[in-house]
């Protein structure tokens, strides 16, 4: 008896330490976190509750859903959260397509240039999203670069529309997602052992069986973090569809932004601000779930 | 299973000759292996048979269909990789059932045969399991179950035991030959642990720079080595360094005149195993005086490896010598700084022109 308990002494002090020091590491983030990330949204929250006076431009005190209500019953308002996330949509499926074949040779090649072409899929990352739209204005204006080409080559009349058009946005967010997409698969798919795919084709899988059966199965860890971040940042995208969108395209981001320094309406800017967010956790974690289900059929 | 010939195959990269020019013919059932040490072309010779390396030159016949071009979904080679290359995601019984799948075999006959095979492997009731729920031996043996199971024209081993430990290894060694056998599977094995090699093998083939340096039963391989790179990769051997005066008498560059079998004038290496060479007290007439070579030298190193000794034995400034004696009781053990004579018959010591 008294041997137990004396031989459990220093492992239960030990035990002590080191839940000490796992409290250590996790508080400066968690501190972090609960003032810079928590409390302003659960401020932001109260405002949605409040009430606006237009007239006065002043925000009132007071709990109603009317600003949520608002915007679902307003036609403007559900069409721009409806473009968001349909451009969310086709962007993160549009990075996906463009990405995996690319993730796929970095992670696969065996060459000395290896990082080079990692540096240049990160190098656009070091180029700030108003710059890089302001660059893609100077391309795809109606006298820019891409059509001043096309039509010196003759290939084209009058210029091609493409600045102020959900294709420019969809565009220019693809650009500036890729990279997160890219990086985030090479990893993953340098995980998988490549005599795995030559299994695959010794026994009779051709290229795009072994795809299907091998690879894209053991790249969904890959597939799913990509493609989450992929979405998040295109959800939440802003300074792409407001220089390259125009003064008539709307997407949810602009909208908060307009809301509260056009129109001072915080209540309403805060509850389009959580909209933005529930819509955008609710489509991730309903993707999630039905991804998982597929990979566990 | 089918007979297998590889005729003048050869891979260059760039300036890189990864093969020269290999041409084997592997018979109907043969269990082939091919040895050598890293890099010297072996496994991309293997890997050419499969069909993930395509040739600069040279033909890959199977069965006598030429399948050089084929990809490797075409050609019927059932491959096991070193690293096993289980699919993760699937059961063992899914592993195994893939390959029957991607040749439309009828879900019933599938699911007949996947237990056959996995009987075959002593794994049967394993079936749905994850590949990470088993040991490496029993990850290897569905690994071989599942190359198996597409009843392959000739079966691929890619240093298959190397992820195993010592003693697991031994077992796995005579089971895939015992198996290789009951089945009558043409195959050929690529591995550089030479053990491995003359355990398992009907035919050797000893690999050096991308060229075969000798072919051969694991006699042959040992008793009568082609050349310098062969006695020392398979066996041990020693080798004092010198010139042929005459076809049966060899001068080492440290001075020594010693008796050896054949060899034509010229500079030359003498190989001696070490087990070949006795070693005794030094009696100027003592019981090595009879043999064809006799030289006094002195221990100076000595490895007990258990149930034999190394012995190290500088004859000259330049010559040393290993000999390697049974560890008996009461047999001569010598330590190190002991003075000592060494004999051997002019038969132990081959010579091979520089």
């Amino acid at each position: 008896m008294t041997d137990t308990a004396l031989a459990h002494g220093p492992v239960v002090e030990k035990r002590r330490g080191e839940s000490l020091t796992a409290t250590g590491l996790l508080a400066p983030a968690t501190i972090f976190v609960a003032l810079c990330l928590l409390a302003p949204l659960a401020i932001l929250f109260r405002y949605s509750l409040n009430e606006f006076i237009p007239t006065k431009k002043m925000m009132v005190e007071a709990v109603t859903v009317a600003n949520y209500v608002r915007f679902f019953t307003d036609p403007y308002y559900t069409a721009i959260l409806w473009t968001t996330v349909r451009i969310a949509v086709t962007v993160t499926a549009a990075c996906l397509l463009l990405g995996f074949p690319l993730a796929y040779v970095m992670a696969r090649t065996q060459s000395h240039y290896k990082n080079v072409l990692i540096i240049l899929t990160v190098l656009p990352l070091f180029v700030g999203n108003a710059v890089r739209a302001a660059g893609w204005m100077t391309v795809f204006g109606s006298k820019g670069f891409f059509n001043a080409t096309l039509q010196g080559l003759g290939l084209i009349d009058k210029p091609l529309e493409i600045m102020y058009t959900e294709k420019a946005v969809l565009i220019g967010i693809v650009a500036v997602n890729l990279p997160f997409m890219v990086l985030t698969l090479q990893s993953v798919i340098e995980s998988i052992d490549r005599a795995v795919e030559e299994a695959a084709f010794s026994l009779g899988a051709p290229p795009l069986t072994m795809f299907r059966r091998v690879l894209w199965p053991l790249a969904m860890p890959g597939i799913l973090a990509g493609t989450i971040l992929c979405f998040i940042l295109a959800m939440n995208a802003y300074a792409t569809p407001f220089l390259l969108g125009g003064p008539l395209f709307k997407m949810m981001a602009p909208l908060v932004y307009n809301q509260f320094t056009q129109q001072a309406n915080w209540p309403f800017g805060a509850a389009i601000a959580f909209i933005l967010m529930t819509v955008t956790l609710g489509l991730t974690l309903a993707a999630n779930l039905i991804f998982q289900r597929k990979a566990a059929r | 299973m089918a007979r297998l010939d590889i005729e003048n195959l050869v891979k260059r990269y760039g300036d890189f000759h990864a093969v020269r020019d290999v041409s084997l013919s592997i018979a109907d059932g043969e269990f082939l292996v091919l040895l050598g040490p890293s890099g010297c072309g072996k496994t991309t010779t293997l890997r050419m048979v499969a069909g993930f390396i395509e040739p600069t030159a040279g033909r890959v016949l199977l069965g006598g269909q030429d399948v050089t071009l084929l990809p490797p979904w075409k050609r019927n080679a059932g491959m096991v990789f070193q690293s096993y290359a289980l699919f993760p995601h699937l059961t063992v019984a899914q592993n195994v059932a893939f390959g029957l799948e991607m040749r439309k075999i009828p879900r019933a006959d599938i699911e007949k045969r996947v237990e056959e095979v996995l009987a075959l492997v002593r794994l049967g009731g394993y079936g749905g399991r994850l590949p990470r729920q088993l040991s490496g031996g029993q990850q290897q043996r569905v690994a071989l179950a599942r190359a198996l199971a597409i009843r392959p024209d000739v079966l691929l081993l890619d240093e298959p035991l190397s992820n195993l430990d010592a003693k697991l290894r031994q077992e796995v060694r005579v089971e895939i030959r015992e198996l290789q056998r009951q089945l009558g599977l043409t195959t050929v094995m690529v591995t550089h642990d030479q053990e491995e090699a003359l355990t398992m093998a009907d035919r050797l083939v000893v690999m050096n720079e991308g060229l075969v340096r000798q072919v051969g039963s694991q006699r042959d391989l040992y008793e009568r080595p082609a050349d310098r790179f062969v006695a020392g990769f398979v066996g041990r051997s020693t080798f004092l360094v010198g010139t042929v005066e005459a076809p049966g008498r060899f001068r080492s560059n440290g001075g020594l005149g010693l008796a050896c079998s054949g060899g034509m004038a010229g500079p030359g290496v003498l190989a001696l195993r070490p087990e070949r060479v006795e070693i005794g007290p030094p009696i100027p007439s003592g019981p090595l005086s009879g043999l064809d070579n006799c030289l006094p030298g002195t221990v100076e190193f000595v490895s007990y490896l258990g149930a034999l000794i190394d012995i190290h034995v500088r004859l000259s400034t330049t010559d040393r010598l290993v000999v390697q004696i049974a560890n008996r009781d009461g047999g001569f053990a010598p330590d190190v700084g002991q003075s000592v004579h060494v004999g051997w018959p002019a038969s132990a010591g081959q010579v091979f022109a520089e």
